[in-house]
């Protein structure tokens, strides 16, 4: 597996074309349209009123957001009340030394953790590790990934980027003698050896999918059952939990499971949905003794300030990474952020800096496919756009002086019929009858290079509209109307169409 | 000094003040929204959808019948160790002898709660088959909604590789919407430490999007309706 499998930051493009030219990569994302995508589709279409229920959870993130603070508290009281305890961290290093207080104060030696993208966003693993403490991933694709020392690639099912053979590989190598490629007997495997770490392990540790303000309940939402495990043997529970993560009322519960499910993998319901309300209660033989919520802020409020404040409606089904043409042809490890795919492209250059993430806001087509698909319907393709202003405003951006010059030119053109009527006679009377037979340009000279480096220019018609409409359109025109003949795009590098 | 929590939410609160001029625009939606139902007879219907996620769904007309559905599948079973909640229904039926008839030992709440932790760990994940009632059944989507408590562990739906529940009409509603009420009803401040709602047999995609069951929780998933379980 590349290097960018395991590490942040990289150019988008190499990291792209890389792993377009991977077969097993490929192999493995051509999937993903026709299930997880496909099933998705299919649940919104199944479920009457979907549209009514999506637009019902899109209006209570908002009105969630305008007044977090206040939810913010309420949360913290139901929390303490029910026995739990609530800490404030205002970014990574913060929540990472939150945590490793708690862990060294009870002393523990093992954690397991349910897959937390958030704990993944703060790299916590190896903030544990570091103070002696090991950290166990419990989710099959997870465990999978944690042992081939890699990144997970799609936000419900990290190790969607490996094939059998390789998964195969990877689990052989951890039980010291060769396992059979057959998908059920590895899961076995893994279930007899995660067993044990549950049954040895002093924390476990959870992201949140949901926290309830005016109950303190923390959903976990998992097809596997290792969040309930880790919620059910260990004797410490540590939640941690992005602050947009909070929902006002125990009643708009079922409103974002109904859709969470469905976007996500088509469910109805998720195989799993655990609301957890602190520690046990007396006489119980299971359930933690102690609850902690970890609430994360890492450039949260920063986001919640400002124009891409809708960001933070997400829920991190992963439906518009299944339903994004980029993500389906490079994967997750090419955006090299914590989180990929359309939202990733919003919400990692938010949380992790713009500079840092040039390549992101533009690794999209803005085709919208992300905002059907979206349970909440954010506005991703638009959150892009906003993106691309900002980076182009920055300081940073270089701003060619020709490219300036050739946009006034082409302004002043648009705007003084005479000089369009020139140019597009100028330019048909050229390239255009020069590529007739091709209609594309693959390669633009100079500078302008940069626009036919991976796509292709279309060529200008061979005629003028105008020309066709004094002579033969003029007749044709008159009848049922001219139609355009249709000229069939052409991907450059094949491909899925 | 401010504490790092005033610092924290005075930090959300401006920035949530000067996020609203960023508000999305939101149209009202009728209410009732997303609401299914369950139709004409949602016992029938909650046993179709536990089989159609992945489970075994079966209706049973009374406690007689169960008593004799409960044996076989034992007996099919042939489990030796079985982790049991502690529920009314469970006694109506007579578990503890069903258990006996078929030479299963059973592991109650007492016999575990003597126990060193260690020790109580380890006869629960020994345990080959989990017995259960549960709190509310979701018709519509084929769900068991089960609180923990005393003598309702959290495990005694999770730990074996199978899962059994024995559950009645009173348990059953027909939306995901009317369970909520009904939790509320009981009063927010009243609610379990765990609330579990189970929709299927434990499942992953992980491996090349392939389905495979069982990878934590239970792989098999039987849930028994009793229409009328009045003794």
């Amino acid at each position: 597996m590349s290097e960018y499998a395991r590490h942040e930051h990289h150019e988008f493009m190499a990291a792209s074309a890389e792993a377009m030219a991977n077969p097993n990569l490929q192999g493995a994302l051509g999937k993903l349209a026709s299930s997880l995508g496909q099933r998705n589709k299919d649940a919104w279409q199944a479920l009457d009123g979907s549209d009514h229920l999506r637009e019902r959870a899109r209006k209570i993130k908002d009105e969630t957001l305008a007044e977090l603070d206040k939810h913010l508290v309420t949360l913290e009281a139901s929390v303490t009340r029910r026995g739990g305890k609530v800490h404030y961290a205002d970014d990574a290093a913060a929540a990472r030394s939150i945590i490793q207080e708690i862990v060294r104060k009870i002393g523990a030696k093992k954690a397991v953790k349910s897959k937390s993208m958030t704990s993944e966003e703060i790299h916590l693993n190896g903030a544990l590790e570091e103070i002696g403490c090991q950290v166990v991933e419990t989710d099959l694709g997870e465990y999978i990934i944690q042992l081939a020392g890699e990144r997970p690639s799609h936000l419900v099912a990290p190790a969607i980027h490996m094939r059998l053979p390789d998964v195969t590989e990877v689990l052989s190598r951890d039980a010291g003698r060769p396992l059979p490629a057959d998908a059920t007997v590895l899961c076995g495997y893994a279930r007899e050896r995660l067993r044990r770490h549950f049954a040895e392990a002093d924390v476990g540790i959870t992201g949140g999918n949901f926290a309830v303000a005016e109950t303190g309940t923390i959903v976990l939402v998992t097809n596997e059952g290792n969040g309930r495990l880790t919620t059910a043997l260990p004797r410490v529970h540590i939640a941690l939990v992005g602050i947009e993560k909070v929902i006002p009322k125990f009643a708009d519960l079922p409103v974002f499971l109904k859709v969470l499910a469905r976007a996500a993998t088509g469910q109805k319901l998720s195989i799993y949905t655990s609301l957890t309300n602190g520690p046990r209660q007396p006489g119980e033989l299971d359930g933690p003794e102690e609850f902690h919520l970890v609430l994360l802020d890492n450039g949260r409020s920063r986001i919640l300030g400002g124009p891409l404040r809708e960001s933070l409606f997400c829920i991190r089904c992963g439906a518009c990474l299944n339903a994004c043409p980029i993500y389906r042809n490079v994967g997750g490890h090419a955006y090299g952020g914590v989180y990929a795919g359309p939202i990733g492209a919003v919400i990692t250059p938010l949380y992790d800096g713009l500079p840092a993430n040039h390549h992101l806001p533009n690794a999209s087509s803005l085709c919208g496919a992300c905002k059907a698909a979206c349970p909440v319907k954010i506005a991703i393709p638009d959150l892009l756009v906003k993106l691309r202003e900002q980076l182009h405003q920055s300081p940073e951006a270089k701003h060619s002086r020709l490219e300036g010059l050739a946009y006034r030119l082409w302004a002043r053109t648009l705007k003084s019929p005479w000089l369009y009527r020139l140019s597009t006679w100028l330019a048909t009377r050229t390239i255009g009858r020069m590529k007739r037979r091709t209609r594309w340009m693959s390669r633009l000279p100079g500078q302008l290079h940069g626009w036919t480096g991976s796509r292709d220019f279309p060529a200008p018609a061979a005629g003028r509209f105008r020309d066709w409409w004094d002579g033969e359109g003029a007749a044709e025109g008159a009848g049922e109307g001219a139609r355009d003949e249709g000229r069939g795009a052409r991907k450059k590098n094949g491909g899925a169409p | 000094m401010k504490s790092t929590r005033d610092s924290f939410l005075e930090r959300v609160r401006d920035a949530a003040a000067s996020g609203r001029q960023y508000r999305v625009h939101t149209h009202e939606t009728p209410p009732g929204a997303g609401y299914i139902g369950a139709g004409e007879d949602p016992l029938a219907r909650l046993a179709q959808e536990v089989t159609l996620v992945g489970g075994q769904g079966t209706v049973v007309a009374d406690l007689a019948a169960a008593r004799k559905a409960i044996g076989e599948l034992l007996t099919r079973f042939g489990a030796k160790s079985v982790l049991c909640w502690e529920h009314p229904l469970l006694d109506r039926l007579g578990l503890p002898d069903l258990l006996n008839a078929a030479g299963a030992g059973s592991i109650s709440h007492a016999s575990l709660a003597r126990l060193p932790l260690a020790e109580q760990r380890e006869r629960m994940m020994a345990a080959d088959l989990c017995i259960s009632s549960t709190t509310y059944a979701v018709a519509e989507t084929g769900t068991l909604a089960v609180c923990s408590a005393a003598g309702r562990e959290r495990c005694g739906s999770l730990i074996a590789p199978v899962h059994l529940a024995i559950i009645e009409a009173g348990q059953v509603v027909p939306d995901l919407f009317d369970l909520f009420e009904k939790l509320e009803g009981e009063g927010l401040e009243n609610l379990a430490s765990n609330i579990t709602f189970i929709t299927g047999p434990s499942k992953s995609g992980d491996i090349e999007l392939t389905l495979t069951t069982g990878v934590h929780g239970p792989g098999q998933w039987h849930v028994m309706v009793i229409r009328d379980a009045r003794s």
